[in-house]
């Protein structure tokens, strides 16, 4: 008995009730079909509260309807699971707009003195029918997801059974009390709506969208120029707010992007099991190079003779590096006497490190700013950058059993001989005590 | 009556630092951005600093991979580059952002040399700005040689041995002056860990101290001051600095990030060099071809490389003392003037920067 009423009696009874109590209000009165604003009384808070209210309540609206009147299209829409993935957000986001703004409405009718005035307890049924019914919505999106797909083999018939004359409850009769009560606070929305502000349903300006624009001019040339210093004002506040609005939504939009790569930047990269042994690799290799070179150094610091060749691996067409005591590249030849030469392979121009290949007459490169040196001599080409001659280095020669056989100071001045049958066989050092001389 | 030296002193200080304007509403609410044909000059500051924020960030993001050593350095960059995720656009933004923060640092510097903007009351931003730019290819030098391979490391090389270079014209007596200067640069009688450490310390640490101090006795002076008229007539229009001027600057920014974000994400800053100069750097080994340095440092290379070296000496000594002294020597000149001779200096760093090069084949063949 309570079902057919709640669910046949009371809809008709809102249905004829709302149209013949809108028709009466048109009647006895017409000023009175508005929203009532009290725009003029409070306008900072109405503004975050109407606007998020609007919004929201219009595309909820505008999705219930659609559902209802077109629910074979809709069907079909909510078939796609990312439409109805997208329905739904909307739909959440919508009623949580309208949730924040009735609750600043609300608010604002709770705390300002001068609004209290002009309010009466129809506004107080209204709020609290919206909250309740707007929550309700909210519980039912979120106690019975996919609310878009299900009502349409479920409410959809039950309000065309109404509208058809052919009331049917058999649907509705076994639903969750949450959805029931939902639809009953629906029909008490409508049987109020033409006592009360909802009226302005019904009157909504939209010629405003339309007419002409209106533009206030002043013939007072004082209050014409407050007009348009305030128009300016506007303007530019406009402009501001427009352009930092844009520029915060790219920004927004960009730092996604730019997060998303700064952020994996941070995370330790997934290395595949060889990459990280390659790696591991190369990483020590490089660090035995540079043990290799400390020692170089070391050996440099200790040792008064440092192995450069054996005579017999050096040669006048590529030159051999090693290292001397200042820790310096230096380039060892054979000329085609016979004897060893050894020059700094730092050129004297900037510092590079000086080529060891020969060219057809008998000169390396520095490839840094082309200087050409004389391996005889050490000297540079005729304009060339650098101006001085390669350093010689002081050498010694070594038999096999390690007797001093011959050496060179820095000057170039030889001691000792060479024999050229076991010349092959001796080992070429620099020696500390020649370097220091230098 | 004459001024006793320090009332004058104070007096100077007093008008160049106007602390009475530090305030809201001079700094920001009235103050106007005149727009004239030379407005452009008024972003490339701005986008200077734009882009040392994008290294500032970039750069210790970088930190969190790079180590700063000779074995590891080398293996560390490679490890960012090509293990990191995301680590080689971090990289490449470092490297194309450093590039055109120097590009916008002179552009910033010749636009303001035409707008005659060191004028009385700016000397004092003129100079924080001279300076600015020496830190800036400070920071260019030293961040060169970080990833330590082949071309750095020897560029670096090549650049401190013109230290060595200067000793010739000293007197006998302190002719070691110069190569004791270079090894205590260097740290060390040859680059090596040494030479990395410092440089490395002044790349992260010294050198973006000094620039957070400097720059912001730069920016602070600019907003006491004002834009700097820049031209002799009125201007025509002014824009607020406030909200108008700043939104431009935000949305130059904007485009600039694009057009650095893409860039850095298609093209490898490397890929403008040949693979071997890419190695790790080989103290042993011969100094590989084609070894020079970065593009802004060409106007002093190329004429490095064909003239003889007092001649750059003196040329490089008397242009960095003329930039200081340029407010007090451009005193009297029109703007018309300043005009010319920025144009004459920018055609002479566009020339040698674009074909320095074909400059120096031609001469030496």
């Amino acid at each position: 008995m309570l079902e057919l009423f709640a669910f046949v009696g009371l809809p008709y009874a809102a249905i004829l009730i709302c149209i013949v109590g809108t028709v009466w209000r048109f009647r006895n009165d017409q000023y009175g079909i508005s929203s009532l604003s009290s725009q003029f009384l409070e306008g900072r808070k109405l503004l975050w509260g109407s606007a998020p209210w609007h919004i929201g309540i219009l595309i909820i609206f505008l999705g219930h309807f659609v559902a209802f009147l077109l629910p074979g299209i809709w069907q079909r829409l909510m078939a796609v699971p990312l439409l109805l993935a997208l329905a739904e957000m909307t739909g959440f986001a919508s009623t949580v707009l309208c949730l924040l703004g009735l609750t600043v409405l609300f608010y604002r009718r709770l705390t300002t003195a001068r609004l209290q005035k002009s309010t009466n307890i129809g506004d107080f049924i209204v709020t609290a029918l919206l909250l309740v019914q707007v929550g309700l919505g909210l519980m039912v999106a979120g106690g019975y997801r996919w609310g878009a797909s299900w009502s349409t083999g479920t409410l959809t018939p039950y309000v065309w059974s109404l509208i058809s004359f052919s009331p049917d409850v058999s649907v509705i009769r076994d639903m969750p009390i949450v959805i029931q009560a939902h639809v009953v606070g629906a029909w008490l929305i409508l049987l109020v709506l033409p006592f009360t502000r909802l009226i302005h349903m019904v009157s909504v300006p939209l010629q405003y969208l339309f007419r002409s624009p209106q533009k206030v001019v002043w013939n007072n040339p004082r209050r014409n120029n407050q007009a348009v210093a305030a128009r300016v004002t506007q303007e530019s506040r406009r402009h501001f707010l427009k352009a930092a609005f844009g520029l915060s939504a790219a920004g927004l939009l960009l730092s996604v992007g730019v997060l998303d790569k700064l952020g994996r930047f941070f995370q330790m990269p997934g290395l595949h099991h060889d990459e990280e042994a390659n790696l591991l690799e190369t990483r020590l290799r490089r660090l035995q190079l540079t043990a290799e070179e400390k020692e170089l150094e070391l050996e440099r610091l200790r040792s008064d003779h440092i192995y450069v060749a054996k005579l017999a691996e050096l040669n006048n067409t590529v030159g051999k590096y090693f290292i001397d005591y200042s820790m310096r590249p230096g380039l060892a030849f054979r000329a085609e006497d016979g004897w060893p030469m050894l020059l700094s392979a730092k050129c004297t121009h900037l510092g590079c490190t000086v080529g060891n290949q020969v060219d057809a007459s008998g000169r390396i490169l520095c490839p840094c700013h082309v200087s050409y040196f004389d391996i005889k001599t050490g000297m540079p080409n005729d304009g060339a950058p650098a101006k001085a001659p390669l350093d010689r280095i002081a050498w010694v020669l070594r038999d096999e059993q390690g007797t001093e056989v011959a050496t060179e100071s820095p000057r170039g001045s030889r001691t000792g001989r060479l024999d050229p049958a076991v010349a092959d066989g001796y080992s070429l050092y620099i020696v500390r005590s020649l370097s220091a001389e230098a | 009556m004459k001024q006793p030296l320090v009332s004058t002193l104070f007096d100077f200080i007093a008008s160049r630092i106007p602390l009475h304007k530090l305030d809201v509403r001079h700094m920001i609410t009235e103050k106007e951005v005149p727009v004239h044909r030379m407005s452009w000059g008024y972003y490339v500051g701005g986008l200077a600093l734009f882009f040392f924020i994008i290294q500032v960030f970039t750069g210790m993001m970088l930190l969190f991979y790079y180590e700063p050593t000779v074995s590891e350095a080398h293996e560390s960059v490679e490890y960012i580059t090509h293990f990191v995720t995301m680590g080689a656009l971090i990289r490449n933004l470092h490297a194309w952002s450093a590039s055109f923060m120097i590009f916008c640092v002179i552009a910033h510097m010749l636009s303001a040399l035409a707008m005659k903007a060191f004028a009385k009351p700016r000397e004092i931003t003129w100079i924080a700005g001279v300076l600015l730019l020496l830190i800036t290819f400070g920071f260019g030098f030293t961040g060169y040689l970080l990833p330590w391979n082949q071309i750095a490391v020897n560029a670096t090389k090549v650049g401190l041995a013109s230290i060595d270079q200067m000793g010739q014209y000293l007197p006998a007596a302190l002719s070691h002056l110069a190569e004791d200067v270079r090894v205590t640069i260097q740290g060390a009688p040859a680059i090596g860990q040494a030479t990395l450490s410092r440089f490395f310390a002044l790349h992260v640490v010294i050198l973006p101290l000094m620039v957070f101090g400097v720059i912001g006795l730069h920016v602070l002076s600019v907003q006491l001051h004002g834009m700097s008229p820049g031209i002799e007539d009125k201007p025509r229009r002014k824009d607020k600095f406030f909200p108008i001027f700043i939104l431009k600057d935000f949305k130059e920014w904007g485009i600039a990030f694009l057009v650095l974000f893409i860039l850095s994400l298609c093209l490898p800053f490397d890929s403008l060099f040949p693979y071997p100069l890419l190695e790790p750097y080989n103290a042993l080994g011969s100094t590989p071809d084609g070894i020079k340095p970065e593009w802004y440092f060409y106007f002093v290379y190329y004429p490095m490389e064909l003239l003889p070296f007092w001649i750059i000496i003196v040329v490089m000594t008397l242009a960095t003392l003329g930039l200081f002294a340029a407010p007090w020597i451009f005193k009297g000149t029109s703007h018309k003037t300043m005009r010319w001779i920025a144009s004459a200096i920018a055609a002479y760093m566009i020339i040698m920067t674009l074909f320095g090069e074909n400059i120096y084949h031609a001469i030496k063949g």
